[in-house]
């Protein structure tokens, strides 16, 4: 989804300017990143592109290492009841909307739904496993999905309820070479994430 | 396909295919076994065709299941006879209600089309209509409709740039879905659609003449003279249950468009010209195409409810229940819809609807886990051991065993205390 928007985004800048100076992609420098009231420690540095999301909602980042077709780590701020990872276009076009009082399995489905919503096919996960955020109970799964053109996509998620709130970590990549790559700094993300 | 049903980018990437397409048009339907000169310009436009016919054999979304695919060519090929050959349709799984055909001969039918077809007789009706579009190269008069009033560059242009953006859906853009959706969206966007019919629909008068012609040939081959109408009827039905406002308004305000779909008109003509053929008695047929699409009748349910218009779902899902099969997994999908609708009340109804479902021998096994979930929710701490206690027994193998595992502990220790 990102690709078109960047060539959206290009399209008119190019005309005008440079890149950095359209699209403004961010270091995320190994460390403590934040967003809102949720903290994670990356191990090394990535590119921040929430820029180039489209749509994107206010508390969802989106961090990559080589370009969002390639490896996407989405991290939330605490989504509340009636907020949602992937923005709706239309009234009649929802899409998943986290709800107060979900069962566990529902917000795997909620991950899930929104990968789909992300316009990837066949989305499946294995492997739920729980986790812990801080004190409280998380849930880790693993993904697998094919984008349209049928590159197999692997991918790692991590839902927790805190206090009333929904913090999703995932993370996508391409199954060969790309997924195994970045797995163990994902793993590092993973096991990082801290509210409040 | 009814104009509303069908548009969507790549969708109109073929029918800007379409429009430039190889026959002339005329009152003749085309020759079988028709092709262009390669260098011709009609070539050039054959080509395109055949380029959106790789990427849709190549596509995730393909539908592979050789006897499925198997079952609608053999319906085409009852229909037309003489285009044997010439014509190939493939089961795309996407969640919408749309066929289509290029001028080369490919076709497409989506799963949400198959999932309304309630027997192979409204299938066939459906699949006549658009060899009717085919055989009679309403494309062409659609492309000169366009040229005639926008002139030639301009036409071209938008032919180009529907191409264009069929591409870009083709490359699972980002937005791929969001413009499916849009697209597709029948249901959904009559503003975009309207802004497209403007230029590049059939004409209201194609879609009556496609309409007589998939009659025509469905009769023909022996099927049910009453299909066509009653199809129509329950799409009309099902859009008027949508969640959504504007969805459901758009079957009043739709007659202002010329290529209007799914009019009354268009159902008042088709129980004319079944009038003066008699109908036959269909609910063995209705069971014989419940037969065909059963293998994935789940999978299209849960991609169904991806669209989140939980009204439409519900009404279809009403619709697949009269029959008084799969009542198991139909009944289960209903508890989906309402649980995922979470309104006032929905979550007592889909617990309900999740014990009932779990009564009938085919509901699936993650009946009693979700219904463990919402009687526990309702404080019904026994009515919960014994749904969660039923699924590890009938899922012992699941990814979520120890989670269940967990809670059943939890409710043990409640109640030791
Ligand atoms: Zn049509």
């Amino acid at each position: 989804m990102i690709r078109t928007n960047v060539v959206r985004l290009l399209a008119p800048c190019a005309l005008l300017m440079s890149l950095s100076a359209c699209v403004s992609v961010t270091s995320a420098p190994a460390g403590p990143y934040k967003i809102g009231t949720a903290t994670v420690t990356l191990g090394h540095e990535w590119s921040d592109i929430s820029a180039i999301m489209f749509a994107r909602p206010a508390k969802v980042r989106l961090l990559s290492m080589d370009g969002p077709l390639l490896n996407r780590l989405y991290v939330t701020d605490g989504l509340a009841p009636g907020e949602f990872m992937v923005k709706p276009t239309a009234k009649e076009r929802p899409t998943p909307t986290y709800r107060a009082g979900m069962a566990p399995t529902e917000l795997v489905e909620f991950v899930t739904d929104s990968v789909a919503a992300l316009d990837y096919q066949r989305v499946e996960t294995d492997n739920l496993r729980p986790a812990k955020v801080g004190s409280a109970d998380g849930l880790r799964f693993d993904l697998k999905a094919k984008t349209k053109e049928g590159l197999d996509i692997s991918g790692a998620a991590q839902v927790a309820d805190v206090n009333g709130k929904l913090y999703v970590v995932l993370f996508l990549a391409p199954s060969e070479h790309y997924f195994a790559a970045e797995l163990p700094e994902v793993e590092t993300v993973l096991g990082s994430v801290k509210v409040g | 396909m009814p104009r509303v049903l069908r548009p969507r980018a790549k969708g109109l990437a073929l029918l800007a295919a379409a429009v430039l397409a190889v026959a002339p048009a005329g009152a003749q339907p085309r020759a079988p076994h028709l092709r262009p000169t390669d260098t011709s310009d009609e070539g050039g436009i054959w080509a395109l065709s055949e380029k959106a016919e790789l990427a849709a054999r190549q596509s995730v979304e393909r539908n592979r299941d050789p006897a499925l695919n198997a079952y609608v060519t053999g319906v085409v090929a009852k229909l037309a006879p003489e285009y044997q050959g010439d014509i190939r349709v493939y089961v795309m799984d996407r969640p919408f209600f749309n066929a289509q055909m290029a001028p080369n001969g490919y076709g497409e039918v989506w799963s949400g089309l198959l999932l309304r077809v309630q027997s192979e007789d409204e299938l066939a009706f459906v699949l006549g209509h658009e060899v009717g579009h085919f055989a009679e190269n309403h494309s062409i008069e659609a492309y000169r409709t366009l040229k005639a009033r926008l002139g030639a560059t301009m036409a071209v242009q938008f032919a180009v740039a529907a191409v264009a953006m069929g591409a870009a859906v083709n490359a699972g853009s980002a937005q791929g879905a969001n413009d499916i959706m849009r697209a597709a969206g029948a249901l959904n966007d009559l503003l975009y659609l309207g802004q497209l019919a403007a230029y590049f629909g059939y004409s209201r008068e194609n879609e009556v003449e496609a309409d007589g012609l998939g009659f025509k040939r469905a009769v023909a081959a022996g099927y049910d003279p009453a299909a066509g109408a009653s199809l129509w009827r329950s799409l009309i039905a099902e859009t008027g249950s949508s969640s959504f406002k504007r969805v459901r308004d758009q079957e009043a305000r739709a007659n202002i468009f010329s290529t209007h779909p799914v009019s009354s008109e268009r159902v008042k003509a088709l129980d004319d010209l079944a009038a003066k053929t008699p109908t036959k008695a269909s609910t063995a047929d209705r069971k014989a195409y419940r037969a065909v699409i059963r293998p994935h009748l789940a999978a299209w349910l849960k991609d169904d409810l991806r669209r989140r218009d939980y009204g439409q779902s519900l009404a279809l899902i009403d619709r697949l229940a009269a029959e008084g099969e799969d009542q198991g997994l139909l009944t289960f999908y209903r508890a989906e819809a309402y649980r995922q609708r979470r309104g006032e009340g929905d979550l007592e109804l889909a617990r309900k609807a999740y014990a009932q479902a779990g009564t009938y021998p085919d509901a699936p096994v993650a009946t009693w886990r979700t219904l463990g979930d919402l009687t526990l929710q309702a404080g019904d701490r026994p009515g919960a051991k014994a749904a969660y206690e039923t699924y590890l027994a009938r899922a012992p193998q699941a990814q979520d065993r120890w989670l269940v595992e967990a809670s059943l502990k939890k409710l043990s220790e409640g109640s030791a205390t």
